[in-house]
């Protein structure tokens, strides 16, 4: 990578560690930024799925199982919450092992039906299981994360959202950097070879069916470790947060943002999450402002939101011409 | 053993409303090959339309019912036309009109209607008795209207040049055109069946229960599902998906929940989406 992209993305992750900082004092605003920080991490998994011509209508369950999963190791088995973290990411990864091989056979419209149903399923078990997860009125007073204490340096106790803010920034950088890695590597470019021919994958001694399976594995993963995450911010959980339109709005973060660069599911989960946010103002009214950035973007930028500054190149260079042919 | 027939019944009654709304989506489907899955919120319009026609505008109730066919018959060519067509072969894309226009709907439908639950009348009010189980008349109606239009949907396809039309373009859209059959008019034509079916299922659905603009996902899923399990493109599939989802819904509840119920519906359909994708007696 060049000197300069470097420099620029190293500028890009301190202004992000700042921006907690800056907006300390407004208790909203740290909400809106942690909620960015989620949805990152779940579009980045979700689009790591889609690398290999995958499709998931139901990434949002894979959230609730490590919430819930988290959230009662740390309430009935009294664990940490850091370990109950990564044991409720491991629940929602072995979930996701249940049908990950299954369906690597499957093609896409029906993959679709079939993890929007297995979302939905994993949302009525949660609601029908009540002496485990309380049903519809979930589980309330979960802890927060446990205090983080850096002998000599500092004690960081969760009681404000400002650490969680650095925390949800450390994970989302992490997740960022780990699907990066992946998608640069080998590995990834045997999942684009997959998306792209299956069955010539196949033919050159790729096993296909593993590298889907894989990738959906570590993906529900990632989603997991949000899920608990969102469960110790939170406080509180339910079933019908993690229902189908969260599952859908991840997915449309991680179209709309632009499935061709890896940026675009970042762009996406961000702007995406901050429309709803910013226009808050007109109440009801605001589904249609996201509904016409939707269509605006689907309408107008086929690549998704990451490829503006390409279509913007491409628009400005039209314009160049026209004038010299004009002169 | 009563209560057990009375289940039987009520799964059956309800069971002719998902065949309804599996017919539209099927034609919508397997014609247009898109993935609309805003079907559900035409459903859930059809059954406002109901509402507005005959609550807000006292307009008689059958009249009702067919305007509120018609508009929604129009709206979908209008939705295919704009929102679809340009789409056709972009699967992510299309993915996001969709989810796009069940947001927009929805909130048209909230912000037109409010989003608390409203009534609208019953076609045929009252209940028939048969010893001690209990037929309610509007849901008969709902089984009945559901083998009409099973039978004339039947009739139509078998039987008609655009019927057969239609068929040819859902197996090979390039061989259809070549056979001189304008592939966007047929398009289109579906698109406004399969809507006029839905709002029609919406607004049995609406007399039967309560509507409020939520109510199209919940019809979407049992669409989807009871296609997947009679398979796609097959209408006897439709109806035997329809009756057997039904009946779950129908039986299960009395011994468990009607949450359990839905778990093994769903359960059912994943597993068949992984065994046999194509369903019972489908063809792709």
């Amino acid at each position: 990578m060049k000197l300069g992209r470097i420099v620029s993305y190293i500028v890009l992750v301190i202004v992000f560690f700042l921006m907690p900082l800056l907006l300390r004092h407004n208790a909203y605003y740290l909400h809106v930024f942690i909620l960015c920080g989620i949805n990152v991490i779940m579009a980045i998994s979700l689009r790591a799925i889609t690398t290999t011509g995958q499709i998931s209508f139901g990434h949002a369950g894979f959230m609730s199982v490590g919430a819930y999963t988290s959230a009662l190791l740390v309430m009935k088995l009294g664990l940490s919450t850091y370990a109950a973290l990564i044991l409720g990411a491991a629940a929602a990864m072995a979930v996701a092992a249940a049908i990950a091989y299954p369906i690597t056979r499957v093609r896409t419209i029906y993959l679709a039906m079939l993890t929007l149903f297995f979302g939905e399923l994993i949302r009525l078990v949660f609601t029908e299981w009540r002496g485990l997860t309380g049903g519809t009125s979930g589980i309330i007073g979960i802890p927060p994360l446990g205090t983080i204490s850096i002998p000599g340096l500092a004690t960081i106790d969760f009681s404000t959202k400002l650490p969680y803010s650095f925390f949800i920034l450390v994970l989302a950088l992490i997740t960022i950097l780990f699907f990066y890695g992946i998608e640069r590597s080998y590995v990834g470019m045997t999942f684009k070879s997959i998306a792209q021919d299956e069955s010539l994958a196949a033919s050159i001694g790729t096993n296909v069916a593993n590298f889907k399976a894989l990738v959906f594995c570590i993906s529900c993963f990632f989603a997991g470790l949000a899920g608990g995450f969102y469960a110790h911010y939170n406080a509180v959980l339910a079933p019908d947060t993690f229902g189908l339109f969260p599952s859908l709005y991840i997915l449309v973060y991680v179209i709309v943002g632009g499935r061709r660069k890896f940026a675009g599911a970042i762009i996406g989960a961000i702007v995406l999450t901050l429309i709803p946010e910013v226009f808050r103002v007109v109440k009801e009214y605001q589904p249609f402002v996201f509904v016409a950035l939707l269509f605006l973007v689907i309408f107008l930028l086929r690549g998704g939101l990451v490829t503006l500054p390409e279509q913007v190149k491409i628009q400005m260079e039209k314009i160049h011409v026209r004038k010299n042919e004009n002169a | 053993m009563e209560s057990l027939v009375q289940s039987i019944a009520n799964g059956l009654m309800m069971g002719f409303i998902y065949v309804l709304v599996a017919l539209g989506l099927s034609l919508v489907f397997s014609i247009m090959r898109i993935v609309q899955f805003a079907h559900g919120e035409i459903y859930m319009l059809g059954a406002y339309g109901v509402y507005f026609l005959c609550v807000k505008l006292g307009v008689p109730v059958f009249a009702a019912f067919v305007i509120s066919a018609i508009v929604l018959a129009l709206v979908g060519i209008v939705l295919e036309r704009f929102f679809f067509r340009p789409f056709r072969g972009d699967v992510e894309n299309s993915i996001i009109v969709s989810i796009g226009l069940i947001l927009l709907l929805q909130t048209v439908a909230s912000v037109f209607f409010g989003a608390q639950g409203k009534y609208i009348p019953e076609f045929l009010p009252g209940i028939m008795s048969i010893g001690s189980i209990r037929l309610p008349w509007e849901r008969m109606l709902a089984v009945f209207a559901g083998i009409t239009i099973t039978i004339l949907l039947f009739i139509f396809i078998r039987k008609t040049k655009t019927g057969q039309a239609m068929v040819a373009v859902s197996q090979d859209r390039d061989g259809a055109a070549l056979q001189g059959i304008n592939v966007n008019h047929i398009s289109a034509i579906s698109m406004a069946i399969g809507c006029a079916l839905a709002a029609m299922a919406g607004a049995l659905m609406g007399a039967i229960f309560q509507i409020d603009p939520a109510m199209g996902g919940f019809a979407m899923e049992k669409g989807i599902a009871v296609i997947i399990l009679g398979g796609l493109g097959s209408i006897v599939g439709a109806v035997a998906g329809g009756i057997i989802i039904g009946l779950i819904d129908g039986i299960v509840p009395v011994f468990a929940s009607t949450t359990i119920a839905y778990i093994i519906g769903f359960a059912l359909i994943i597993i068949i989406l992984i065994i046999r994708p194509k369903g019972l007696l489908g063809y792709e």
